[in-house]
């Protein structure tokens, strides 16, 4: 009787898949990475240190915001909304407007990051911000 | 006379060893990006709607919490440290992108002393980071 001697069968690595879920972990961990890493929010340009502008009155809003975050125009408090019914007015008006917005010192972060984010979606061009007491 | 032709051996890429390569190469990736990971402070992001990709090539994260402290690499840093940290990072790379991470509650004179450096050096361009809103 013949023994058939069984041929080892040789072990191919690179098309058992094991290379390929390397890979793919790989890629995972760099999107994920990544992802973490990208900052979004706003790019502001900040004015020249005691640089002056001449703008028209007419093209002017002068908004305070207050420690409590409350919005003042024109003495008059109003709330968030009603800043953006304001401004959109104001831009049908005189294109050119600038938005001035005074900011209380202890006024939470969160309150001066909407107004910005208004601006933003507003695509107010000219806005003006500086802490109460400074010259905007 | 009778010329033996010789059997030329099929070259063979030895890809035994190939997996552990591809293993040892992701640990080594995955601890280089480890090093190179950004120390966070913990902050309740500001949110808002619109919002922009401010990631540079070149980034500077100054992050202030809610009492307003000031960290830059995870470590904290007074106002006038500050001020030589953005003053070096400008002076070896003019086209670094500075980033301020303020906690939402952070009264806003904190976010303004930072930002009250940065035209005092004349750098002019600053992202505000923020999350989307209902993103946590």
């Amino acid at each position: 009787m013949t023994v058939k001697r069984k041929s080892k069968k040789h072990l191919d690595i690179a098309n058992s898949g094991a290379l390929s879920d390397l890979a793919f972990l790989l890629i995972i961990f760099f999107i994920v990475v990544a992802v973490f890493n990208i900052n979004k929010g706003f790019i502001l340009l900040l004015p020249k240190k005691d640089s002056v502008k001449i703008i028209n009155v007419n093209d002017i809003i002068k908004v305070t915001l207050k420690d409590d975050g409350t919005l003042l125009y024109e003495n008059k408090t109003i709330l968030l909304s009603e800043l953006e019914r304001i401004v959109k007015d104001t831009l049908s008006l005189y294109p050119n407007m600038t938005l001035l917005l005074s900011i209380y010192p202890e006024v939470p972060y969160q309150q001066v990051v909407h107004i910005v984010d208004l601006v933003r979606k507003l695509n107010v061009e000219n806005f003006s911000f500086a802490m109460a007491g400074e010259k905007t | 006379m009778k010329i033996v032709r010789k059997f030329r051996r099929k070259p063979i890429i030895p890809i035994n060893s190939m997996s552990d390569i591809a293993f040892l190469l992701l640990i080594f990736i995955m601890l280089i990006s480890l090093i190179n990971y950004r120390r966070e402070v913990k902050i309740n992001y500001a949110e808002a709607e619109f919002q922009e990709v401010t990631q540079s090539e070149n980034n500077l994260e100054i992050w202030i919490n809610a009492p307003g402290h000031l960290f830059v690499k995870g470590a904290e840093v007074s106002l006038n440290a500050l001020e030589q940290i953005i003053a070096t990072s400008v002076v070896e790379n003019p086209d670094v992108r500075i980033h301020i991470l303020a906690d939402r509650d952070t009264p806003y004179k904190h976010v303004n002393s930072v930002m009250e450096i940065l035209k005092l050096l004349q750098h002019r361009i600053i992202s505000l980071v923020v999350k989307e809103t209902g993103s946590s």
